[in-house]
């Protein structure tokens, strides 16, 4: 089957984080580049990325966390992937992912160990995300970091 | 279908306070002695009668709230002699989530450390006896400010507090504000409001209700908000409120701001009349920019200045502003005093000639009446039992679709942006009923936009951040 879309990404807000606008935004700025969105909005858990990312066999996933939550939500999320078999799903986490002010290496750091494959930190240039999805969906599955452990 | 109607009226809302007053922290309220102490406390408590004597300029009206009692009657007392009009009692968001024991939790805590663990006054923890004392020597109205899905006991705290504005409604304390709390649910409870304050309410001295037009006050069309606005008027006339303000909330275009006003009025009017609820007295309140604010305070200052002499324009009966600390936080007291004393600054020196018009802001007003129409008709034309089932359906269909929302029964389909002027135009009306002339209108309005070849998220992005 030809897919008309560039890929499949699943989009939403984790945790108790209820910050929609830059959601809406993220999922006309994919669709406007060509991508298939599948967006679970505010209130996601770790556990519904999951089960979303197996039912459309998703190419991509797209952490956002605005109110800093995401230090607690993102560390097990790679983990639920691998176990559902979704190694090669690519995971990209963004937004003031953590509470406070902290140095943004340390930060994506933290989230590389996480097994996030891009880290977007107070990042507000949402073309930069859309680049880098276009290029790592190029490479095979075996460049991921989540795949690759 | 069924039309906004005196048929849908909870008559036999006597039994539902019943099972709503047993709950522990409505402290043993009885509504016979709720409406003595309402005789009671002094007249200008009520908006009626604030409004019926108001000067040239719009009353004047600030936010806050704190969760102890003493950091309230403080706030109280400064904001008054600040010369805020209404005076504001905003809830915390626990209490506003019907978390009533996490709210007396952090409030123990609160007084025990001397520190603020909740966003908001926890009126419902506090109880009605307490909070009279907040009070207890004030000639002005107090404003409930929340943000709550299911707002009934906070309504009968409030009521029996002497408090005789209730702000809120069916729509829009559900649709921007909450994500998952069920439409319909929150359509019946808020007749139970509805209804709470018609049973409070005297010939004379009614309590007085009002509904939020910002919405989620991110590139939301007048076109929707009228709408909305106009379906709250009906649904609280249908229960029998007397006295009811729409608002809405700076558009970030003059244009637009004085077109939406002239069409809001009208519409109120217009659908009420027609509706059999011509006694419904109507006001109009206006919000200062409810959208990312700049973090400098002189830039700040600067648009809380503009969006007063605006007010003034526009004829409002209640400006609600807003502070040069919007964007670090909750403001302190002398801040929001302050900004009390810009606005009334402003509005005493640049009284504005009333009734400006162009022949832009005439097209635009020409246009959003006729989009807010055509929606109104299209949702009363749906099916239901009774009016709020035609409104819950008109969610589903997407024939009203608020952007930004983060609710489940929004459909999020509708595209709006700004155009070179300012203004919001809708450029992908969705399934939200406005005619294809309109939509093409709509389209024209956007070509003049310099950036039109951009992706629409982009243009979207500097749009919200438009004051920024």
């Amino acid at each position: 089957m030809t897919d008309v879309y560039k890929g499949r990404v699943i989009i939403g807000v984790i945790g108790d984080d209820i910050h929609i606008v830059g959601n809406r935004i993220l999922q006309l700025a994919l669709e406007e580049s060509g991508f298939q969105v599948f967006n679970l909005r505010t209130r996601v858990r770790p556990e519904e990325f999951c089960q979303a990312a197996l039912e459309v066999n998703a190419d991509a996933v797209f952490v956002a966390s605005l109110n800093g939550e995401g230090e607690y939500w993102c560390a097990d999320v790679r983990r639920l992937f691998r176990e559902a078999g979704l190694g090669h799903v690519l995971l990209y986490v963004g937004g003031n992912i953590v509470v406070g002010n902290r140095p943004r290496d340390e930060v994506v750091r933290l989230f590389k160990q996480f097994g996030f494959d891009r880290v977007y930190h107070q990042e507000t240039d949402i073309s930069i995300a859309i680049a880098d999805l276009q290029e790592d969906l190029k490479h095979g599955a075996a460049q991921h970091a989540g795949a690759a452990q | 279908m069924a039309l906004p109607s005196t048929r849908a009226r909870l008559s036999d809302i006597e039994k539902y306070r019943a099972q709503v007053l047993a709950h522990p922290l409505a402290r043993g309220i009885s509504p016979d002695e709720v409406r003595e102490h309402l005789a009671q406390v002094p007249r200008q408590r009520f908006p009626r009668i604030a409004y019926a004597n108001r000067g040239p300029d719009p009353f004047i009206q600030p936010r806050g709230g704190f969760p102890l009692f003493e950091a309230q009657h403080s706030l109280t007392r400064q904001l008054s002699e600040a010369g805020a009009d209404f005076i504001p009692l905003t809830i915390d968001s626990y209490t506003r989530q019907n978390q009533y024991d996490t709210a007396t939790e952090l409030l123990r805590r609160s007084e025990e450390e001397g520190k603020d663990y909740l966003n908001g006054y926890p009126l419902v923890s506090h109880g009605y006896e307490l909070t009279r004392q907040l009070y207890s020597d004030l000639a002005k109205p107090v404003s409930l400010r929340h943000g709550t899905p299911d707002a009934r006991l906070l309504a009968e705290v409030a009521i029996a507090s002497g408090i005789a504005e209730i702000e809120g409604g069916a729509i829009c304390y559900c649709v921007p504000y909450s994500e998952g709390f069920p439409l319909d649910r929150c359509l019946l409870y808020w007749q139970y409001v509805d209804r709470l304050c018609a049973v409070n309410s005297t010939e004379e001295l009614p309590i007085h209700r009002e509904s939020f037009g910002p919405l989620t006050a991110t590139l939301v069309p007048p076109a929707i908000v009228v709408a909305i606005e106009v379906i709250e008027a009906l649904l609280a006339a249908e229960q029998g409120v007397t006295s009811f303000a729409v608002s809405f909330g700076q558009t970030g275009s003059m244009v637009q701001d004085i077109a939406t006003a002239t069409v809001l009025r009208a519409l109120t009017r217009r659908y009420l009349e027609e509706f059999g609820f011509a006694a419904v007295e109507t006001y109009f309140v206006y919000h200062q920019w409810m959208g990312q604010f700049p973090v400098q305070r002189e830039r700040a200052a600067a648009l809380i200045a503009c969006s007063a002499a605006i007010a003034s324009m526009i004829s409002a009966d209640k400006i609600v502003v807003k502070t040069v600390d919007e964007a670090y936080g909750v403001p302190r007291p002398e801040i929001n005093a302050e900004a009390c004393d810009t606005v009334r600054y402003v509005l005493r020196t640049f009284r504005s000639a009333k009734s400006i018009t162009s022949p832009m802001i005439e097209r635009e007003t020409a246009l959003i009446r006729s989009e807010a129409e055509s929606i109104l008709d299209e949702v009363l034309n749906l099916s239901g039992s009774a009016f709020w089932e035609s409104v819950f359906r008109a969610f589903h269909m997407g024939f009203l679709d608020v952007p930004f929302s983060p609710h489940a029964d929004n459909a999020n389909k509708l595209v709006s942006v700004r155009d070179a002027n300012g203004s919001i135009r809708i450029a992908d009306a969705a399934n939200v009923p406005v005619s294809a002339q309109n939509a093409l209108l709509e389209k024209e309005l956007l070509e003049s936009r310099e950036d039109r070849a951009a992706q629409t998220y982009k243009q979207m992005l500097s749009d919200i951040r438009l004051m920024v």
